[in-house]
């Protein structure tokens, strides 16, 4: 599948100065932007579970709960 | 050459955001700082909506948690970035609270990874001690973006004694990577009226100073330039004219 572009990825909107970057450039800076993306998911889903073995377990149901999880 | 100096200044400032090494985007000197400001907005907020409702949920569950259990899952488990990008989202009262148990240490990190215009409302009303704290563990990790971030989010007395623990040299850097730097005048205003001349003179010691020196200048009121000119004289050959041309 193909990568997203970086305007694809900020809404299709870039500033002047961006948009006139060479296409590599533009590449490079859409690959940063989708690796911060991913660290950020990755770190965001093992913290959900990884969290609640410090809540109180009377209140890990409600929390659970209040995540989705 | 004002913009050049603003291009360099935003570009640290974008691989911060990024997690990249600022040598990897020097393609981007090029670019109007205006345009680099603008693209690190739209990139900083394309990070903090990406995963905005799994946030949201997590920032719901904290209500039903003391403070000292979350203070202990933030530094534990969500570390820097997840607290950063949940702080906007918390209850003010709630995020002030588990700030205060935090460890200086880590809330420096966290800063580092705040968006200040999303969190403003806490951070206003973190005591002064903590920031004054977090103040000073960024200053020993040479954390300038960061610093210079906060500057336009907290009040002017919070400022101005955080600034007194600052050396010539680091206010320097903190000015030159400013976010608002229409701010940098008001700043300045703040500290004793002898620091100014004092900034400038620390620049001639260190060549490495001389382009935040330099855009300092740029950045002050006529008013304040003017009372810069007799100290010139003692700076070192190459600054010294460079100054004076851009203080005319």
């Amino acid at each position: 599948m193909a990568e997203r572009t970086l305007a694809d990825q900020l809404g299709g909107y870039l500033p002047e100065g961006i948009e006139a970057l060479e296409e590599h450039e533009r590449q490079d800076l859409a690959d940063a932007l989708r690796d911060a993306r991913r660290r950020q998911a990755k770190a965001l889903a093992e913290a959900g579970e990884e969290g609640l073995r410090y809540v109180p377990a009377l209140l890990r149901g409600a929390v659970r709960k209040a995540v989705g999880l | 050459m004002t913009e050049d100096y603003a291009a360099r200044g935003e570009i640290l400032k974008l691989a911060r955001v990024l997690g990249v090494e600022p040598g990897r985007l020097e393609y981007l000197a090029r670019v109007d700082a205006d345009d680099l400001q603008a693209f690190r907005e739209q990139v900083t907020d394309t990070l903090f909506d990406a995963n905005i409702a799994a946030l949201q949920r997590m920032a719901m569950a904290a209500r039903l948690l003391p403070g000292g259990v979350l203070a202990k899952i933030a530094e534990k488990v969500f570390g820097p970035l997840l607290c950063a990008r949940i702080a906007g989202l918390v209850d003010v009262s709630r995020g002030v609270d588990v700030a205060r148990r935090l460890r200086p240490e880590f809330l420096a990190e966290v800063a580092a990874d705040l968006d200040p215009r999303r969190a403003s409302a806490i951070i206003t009303r973190i005591p002064l001690e903590t920031v004054l704290a977090v103040a000073k563990e960024l200053t020993r990790k040479e954390d300038w973006i960061t610093l210079g971030r906060f500057v336009g989010h907290l009040p002017d007395p919070t400022v101005r004694r955080a600034l007194e623990e600052i050396d010539d040299p680091g206010l320097l850097r903190i000015a030159f990577v400013l976010d608002d730097k229409k701010r940098i005048d008001h700043v300045v205003g703040l500290l004793p009226a002898h620091r100014l001349g004092r900034l400038i003179t620390a620049a001639g010691t260190d060549e490495d100073l001389w382009t935040p020196a330099l855009d300092l200048l740029t950045h002050l009121s006529d008013a304040r330039r003017a009372t810069l000119e007799p100290m010139l004289g003692g700076l070192p050959a190459g600054l010294r004219e460079r100054a004076q041309a851009t203080i005319k």
